[in-house]
């Protein structure tokens, strides 16, 4: 390009009416050794921009992609979560029954205790009638020892 | 999936410099960008369906750093970076003389409206047309060669006011 044709240029460029393909020749103008030196003075502008269009966006911005793995961790928690939520609900709704319900504060369900068989609550019964039988006929040697054992304590 | 990561690529280094131009911060740019660029993947088959995906990503950017500037009142920073040094003393001469030519201009270039701004980046780096940084920026096309033409006509008058050539 001659001196003319740069000088027109600038004004229009300056005016904005210049189109990008002549604003893309002033470009390449300004970055020769070979200036004008009455064009010198607009030369570091358009360095300025060609310097501008090299900038690159850095490492960090290059692997920008939405993390995959905490939203399947997110997934993950929210589903135990979850899961911790229905078995206490469970839980409150039907109450553990131990083997000590009394010793873990736990509601007793008799229901487990029940004798259906005929012949098992005959025994269960003849058990029981027979430890109470044994334990009465006790309760008086007991009572003559214990006041022997006060006799002797007087005497 | 393909389209969509060819896309970012070829328009991720122009989102980071329309970023760094408004908000004048290396760190905010990026964060600025890497906020585009998720809410974008996680949007891409939309995104790929539009006429001109890149002027929606560049828009996007534009208006995050737009919001971000308001929210931090980033004005008062970026004036303060953008704040030339004394200048009663800095000579014609002077200037010249200085290896930071590029940053002078550079300096002046921030003390424009982040609009003003958007648009010289938009036409001057990205060579981008009057219709592409009216989509890009939202702006009308009226305003975008207002805001060009202001623009240049400012730069213009530093060149010559301070005869600022490189050494």
């Amino acid at each position: 390009m001659n001196h003319q044709r740069v000088t027109e240029l600038i004004e229009r460029y300056f005016d904005g009416t210049t189109t990008l393909k002549e604003e893309a020749d002033l470009k390449a103008y300004f970055l020769r050794e070979d200036i004008d030196p009455a064009l010198e003075v607009y030369a570091p502008l358009f360095r300025y921009w060609v310097r501008e269009s090299e900038v690159r966006a850095p490492q960090r911005i290059r692997k920008a992609r939405p993390r995959r793995l905490p939203q399947l961790l997110l997934a993950l928690a929210a589903a135990l979560a979850l899961l911790l939520v229905a078995r206490t609900v469970h839980r409150w709704e039907n109450p553990k029954v131990t083997t000590f319900p009394v010793a873990e504060r736990q509601p007793v369900d008799w229901s487990r205790h029940e004798i259906t068989d005929e012949k098992e609550a005959m025994r269960f019964l003849h058990g029981v009638l027979k430890s109470t039988s044994k334990r009465i006929t006790q309760a008086p040697e007991i009572t003559l020892h214990e006041l022997r054992e006060v006799e002797r304590m007087l005497d | 999936m393909e389209s969509f990561t060819s896309l970012v690529d070829t328009v991720r280094d122009r989102l980071y410099r329309l970023a760094l131009r408004m908000v004048g911060d290396d760190g905010e740019a990026q964060d600025v960008v890497q906020e585009v660029l998720i809410s974008s993947w996680q949007r891409q088959e939309e995104i790929v369906q539009l006429d001109n995906p890149p002027a929606w990503m560049m828009r996007m950017t534009h208006n995050r750093a737009i919001d971000r500037l308001r929210s931090r009142k980033a004005r008062t920073n970026y004036e303060r970076a953008a704040a030339v040094p004394d200048r009663t003393q800095l000579t014609p001469h002077r200037l010249v003389e200085s290896e930071d030519t590029l940053g002078h201009i550079h300096r002046q270039i921030a003390r424009l409206s982040p609009e003003q701004q958007s648009v010289l980046q938009l036409r001057e780096v990205e060579g981008l047309s009057y219709r592409e940084i009216s989509e890009a920026t939202g702006l009308s096309l009226d305003q975008v060669k207002v805001y060009l033409h202001r623009g240049r006509k400012q730069l213009r008058q530093l060149l010559l006011q301070e005869r600022i050539v490189e050494p």
